[in-house]
């Protein structure tokens, strides 16, 4: 197997039958992953901030920082390999947090409702997710099968 | 914990190799204010090692240099001692943190990078507040977990007890290996630092990175130690099994004046910076 490495801040899409993408310790970071059954094209995005206005500067250079547009970008670069939208598969990941009963530094929560917020806007469903809670996650897409792994301390399942 | 245990905890601190004496020097030299850019390159002058180190670290392209560096004094010239000092401190501390750390869950090298991190937002939130010391600051970051090297086997030998004890909830991660192992990774390598003869301010930081309400009276390296390392938990750099189990202190936050969006700013920076410095490392 080919694996990608999907880096913080990063994304990656593939029509690569013999690729699987992968991110690594997702905290309060989301990974996303689109899958297109017909097409056989996957993406993996792993962003780490809700929204671009914090440094637009940022946004610029490294887009898959930012939910609101590394969202798009993922969507559109899998297009331009023949993905439809409307048989994309969306499977979501991460959004966790520290020990935190004040909620002071809640991204994770932030990050997960930046991305709700984008996908109602557009109408794209998720299939299935895991956020929240004090874990942290790794999260593998195959691009053949479109199964999505998801590993944590307790064990490995499927998403 | 069993007093053999314990010894062997204290061997393992005694068998821990020193940070090099270039290191050392350079810290002392940046904790002074009185001293040169020319006292820097000499220090470094002298270590043929650490000089064909920096210079290839420095001629990747990544550090984005548009001309070919020879000499310390250019490297020194062009990207500042600062810059140096953290360059060489990273070189340093990599065979040392870059082995994984099962008991923590941590892989080979994540250690390493999640310091790397650590120290560069320690620093940044030290240089935005115009804090002194910021030399210190970015030393505190980078060995702020060095106890993690030295508990790793006694975690993983317990690790079921003390993952028990987190998820019953309530208690961190450094509150359970305190209760589990008898004490945490923070005071261990407080040990280790003292050993070093780090200078008190970096030991303090090391210390109570993970309880900043203890260290009295309250200090600003060490509020900004646990706010650097709660940015990059958070996010998700190199952290292990143990990642989100630490506990945010909201007060060192307000003592530091710190917004959220200063935080989310120093996180994206830093991990922008993170990858140069990776992509130098390679």
């Amino acid at each position: 197997m080919n694996q990608v490495v999907v880096d913080i801040a990063d994304l990656a899409v593939s029509n690569d039958a013999d690729a699987n993408l992968v991110t690594f310790s997702l905290g309060s970071c989301i990974g996303v992953t689109i899958w297109d059954p017909q097409a056989h094209v996957g993406g993996l995005l792993h962003f780490m901030l809700p929204e671009a206005s914090l440094s637009p500067e940022k946004a610029k250079a490294s887009p898959a920082m930012f939910c609101d547009t590394g969202v798009p970008l993922l969507f559109k670069s899998a297009y331009q390999l023949g993905a439809a939208k409307e048989r994309l598969v969306v499977r979501v990941a991460g959004g966790a947090q520290l020990l935190d009963e004040k909620g002071i530094f809640n991204i994770g929560k932030r990050n997960y409702l930046a991305l709700r917020k984008i996908f109602w806007k557009n109408n794209v469903l998720i299939a299935s997710e895991d956020v929240g809670g004090n874990v942290s996650r790794t999260l593998k897409l195959n691009v053949s099968s479109g199964e999505v792994m998801l590993k944590t301390r307790e064990g490995e399942v499927a998403l | 914990m069993t007093a053999a245990t314990v010894d062997r905890i204290v061997q393992k601190i005694s068998a821990l190799p020193r940070l090099p004496m270039t290191s050392m020097r350079l810290m002392q030299l940046l904790s002074n204010p009185d001293s040169s850019v020319r006292d820097v390159v000499e220090v470094i002058r002298f270590d043929p090692v650490v000089t064909a180190e920096l210079l290839k670290i420095c001629n990747s392209a990544s550090i984005g240099l548009m001309r070919k560096i020879e000499s310390v004094t250019d490297a020194a010239r062009l990207l500042g001692t600062n810059r140096i000092f953290q360059l060489v401190m990273a070189a340093h501390t990599r065979t040392m943190l870059g082995s994984s750390q099962d008991g923590y869950g941590i892989p080979a090298g994540a250690l390493w990078k999640h310091s790397v991190a650590v120290a560069l937002a320690v620093e940044r939130l030290a240089r935005s507040l115009a804090r002194e010391q910021v030399g210190q600051a970015f030393t505190a970051g980078l060995l702020h977990d060095i106890g993690k090297i030295i508990l790793n086997t006694s975690v993983g030998a317990d690790y079921a007890k003390i993952a028990e004890l987190v998820k019953q909830g309530g208690v961190s991660f450094c509150e359970a290996e305190k209760s589990i192992l008898g004490f945490t990774h923070a005071e261990i390598g407080a040990r280790v630092g003292e050993r070093w003869e780090l200078p008190e301010a970096i030991v303090r930081a090391i210390r109570y990175h993970h309880e900043p309400e203890f260290c009295e009276p309250h200090d600003a390296i060490v509020d900004l130690t646990h706010i650097a390392d709660i940015v990059c938990l958070q996010i998700g750099v190199g952290g292990g099994d143990d990642a989100m189990y630490y506990r945010i202190d909201g007060a060192a936050m307000e003592r530091q004046g710190l917004k959220l969006s200063t935080l989310e700013t120093v996180g994206a920076e830093v991990i922008v910076e993170l990858k140069s410095i990776e992509k130098a490392f390679h």
